[in-house]
């Protein structure tokens, strides 16, 4: 895909893991960049990171997924965590219903940070422990529609809708940076030069890092 | 309480390996290393490591220096700086450590205290939290595989006594490699107040529900890499790397998980005996080792290539004496560092939620606890306190800054001293290593 100094990705798009601590952050980043999962990965204290580059069409995504501390203070240093985000799962254990009563809080603290427009699939983990479940199907789905989100139940540990639920989430992005391109199209035939200006030059790379 | 928690412990870690071979043999067993680490690559002394001899030389002076403690301290401080520089001998440190924070004293005058904390039934909100995080904490050593073991009960026992100590802190994830390294050494009890001491009195303001000292020590750390790593300072600007994404896990574990295991060990030694100066140090220390050079910072585009970079620092650059030596030389005094936390401290934007931070809450190490108990002592105080009286900083604006002293120190860019003064420095007005002096009083 060309030599050495060209990027061979065309874009780049941030996602964010958020949820209270123990949900399963950590092993649904593992389980979709490394196809690895653990019962013991540590605590997440600090930022972790991984990325992972997807077809979606003709075009090459990489999905750069960051994770951090679900614990409450953690908040007062991770502020920064959220910026250039264009896309969230928010985490709930099925099996826990007290990380799925806080969903709403989570949602707070990601629209109080990143950028309105982002977007954001609800996801209760750990389908895998049947006999466990403590938040129905149906009220979790109601509550995503409810509010805008896209919704999935996954298992890290078997893997079940771990690629759907990032490649959904990436396929949504997607769709609203190609909408954005053609309104901004559609924009400069009407305003004219004034807007042709910011397309990129013929010798210029393309942007690399979208943020909606 | 405790037996029902034991159940949910099993039930959780049915399926864990680690538990599994602990019982059965299952699978290969691998061998621990001399840390305890199974399947680690500390089997035999690394390069470098000292030869017997000498370790047994350090041990005696050690035996010696801790069985007149306090004539030790209040005379020859600085030779348990220099010895803690060069590490406490593996043996020892169980001895050495709750001397170095004073643990010892706390545990003297309040015998009764942990047993009663231990015997207490914990917050139900905490204890799930803790429950919850026992595996996850050192999952590879052997002394914390199993959930019955006394490796995940010790730290159970220490981090619930801590919320019950101090409810208002809680427990903060952090506290458990921090307290996972100190069961390494200690018993339970001794373990817990020295997790006291490093919360309260080594990094107050780190642990507790805002954080507040992590993210000016966040700040102050961008400052000292802007003065000491100008180029690397520019370089994290340009590609927007702050020090909240890669300082927090660093120094709020002590780099526990960061460097490898005997490099930690010495680490701590450092810290137990100077204080906080000691993380800033290895901090630079890791970032120009990370993104000193040029060639560096080239293969270093973006955000994540440098990220990266800081955590991909070949382990032969991270052995204990390789590394030690560098930190121990990095250009950062304590009262540079001093000077350095008032000016953030004065430009941090005030804070809609949580307390300011406290920085002159902090006690700079071995020394300072110390003269901090004599005094309480003197007083006939069984609890020796931190001086509370906090400085305003005043409101007519600074004087113009004087030129620090740089007698025989070169500052172009490079991070350690360089043919400049030995490691004690020449005679200096401010030399203590408690905390800078405000001249206005």
């Amino acid at each position: 895909m060309g030599n050495g100094t060209e990027e061979d990705y065309n874009f780049v798009f941030k996602v964010v893991l958020i949820g209270e601590s123990g949900v399963g952050k950590t092993n649904l980043l593992s389980r979709f960049t490394r196809n690895e999962f653990s019962h013991d990965s540590r605590t997440t204290i600090g930022v972790e990171f991984s990325t992972r580059t997807v077809m979606l069409g003709t075009a090459a995504v990489k999905a750069q997924i960051w994770d951090t501390a679900g614990l409450e203070r953690y908040r007062a240093i991770t502020s920064a965590y959220y910026r250039g985000a264009v896309g969230a799962l928010l985490v709930f254990d099925l099996t826990k219903h007290h990380t799925y009563a806080v969903v709403e809080r989570w949602l707070k603290e990601l629209y109080d940070h990143a950028e309105a427009t982002i977007v954001v699939m609800l996801v209760g983990n750990k389908s895998d422990l049947t006999q466990a479940r403590e938040v129905p199907s149906d009220e979790a789905r109601m509550f995503a529609e409810n509010n805008g989100l896209l919704f999935l139940e996954t298992s890290a540990l078997d893997s079940t809708n771990v690629e759907l639920a990032f490649e959904t989430v990436l396929k949504e992005i997607f769709a609203k940076v190609s909408k954005q391109r053609q309104n901004s199209t559609r924009t400069n035939a009407i305003t004219g030069s004034a807007q042709a200006a910011q397309e990129p030059g013929p010798g210029e790379k393309r942007a690399c890092c979208i943020s909606l | 309480m405790a037996q029902s928690l034991g159940e949910d412990l099993v039930q959780d870690d049915s399926s864990s390996l680690g538990s599994d071979s602990e019982l059965s043999g299952q699978g290969p067993y691998r061998q621990a290393d001399r840390y305890g680490f199974i399947g680690g690559s500390s089997a035999e002394p690394g390069p470098g490591h000292p030869p017997a001899d000498l370790i047994r030389q350090r041990e005696m002076k050690w035996v010696e220096m801790t069985s007149h403690w306090e004539k030790t301290m209040s005379r020859r401080y600085k030779k348990v700086k220099m010895q803690c520089r060069k590490g406490i001998p593996s043996a020892l440190r169980a001895r050495c450590w709750p001397l170095l924070c004073g643990a010892h004293v706390y545990q003297e005058n309040n015998p009764d205290t942990y047993q009663e904390l231990a015997k207490a039934p914990g917050d139900p909100q905490w204890m799930e939290t803790i429950s919850r995080d026992l595996h996850r904490q050192f999952p590879l050593h052997e002394m914390f595989v199993s959930p019955q073991g006394h490796g995940q009960q010790g730290l159970l026992q220490v981090l619930k006594a801590y919320t019950l100590y101090r409810p208002e802190q809680g427990y903060c994830q952090a506290q458990g490699p921090v307290a996972a390294v100190l069961l390494m050494h200690l018993p339970p009890e001794e373990a817990f107040w020295c997790l006291v001491q490093i919360c309260e009195l080594y990094l107050p303001g780190y642990y507790g529900p805002h954080m507040e000292s992590v993210r000016l020590d966040a700040e102050v750390f961008m400052a000292l890499l802007r003065r000491l790593l100008p180029r690397v300072h520019k370089h994290l600007q340009q590609v927007g790397v702050g020090p909240l994404l890669y300082l927090p896990e660093w120094f709020l574990c002590l780099f526990a998980r960061s460097l490898p295991f005997p490099t930690v060990l010495r680490v701590w030694d450092a810290f137990l005996s100077e204080g906080v100066k000691v993380l800033f140090r290895v901090g630079l220390t890791l970032v120009r080792l990370a993104l000193g050079t040029a060639e560096q910072r080239l293969a270093c585009p973006g955000l994540l290539e440098t990220l990266g970079a800081l955590r991909a620092i070949p382990p032969a650059q991270l052995q204990e004496e390789v590394f030690m030596s560098q930190v121990h030389s990095v250009a950062l005094s304590e009262q540079d560092l001093q000077r350095e936390i008032k000016a953030q401290l004065a430009q941090l934007p005030e804070s809609t939620s949580g307390p300011p931070p406290r920085p002159k809450a902090r006690l700079a190490g071995a020394q300072a606890i110390f003269e901090a108990q004599q005094l309480a002592r003197a007083r006939g105080g069984t609890r020796p306190e931190v001086p509370r009286i906090v400085v305003q900083p005043p409101d007519e604006p600074r004087p113009p800054r004087r030129k620090p002293q740089t007698r025989g120190k070169t500052f172009h860019g490079f991070l350690t001293w360089s043919k400049g003064p030995p490691l004690t420095g020449p005679p200096r007005s401010h030399r203590s290593s408690t905390s800078f002096s405000d001249t206005r009083f």
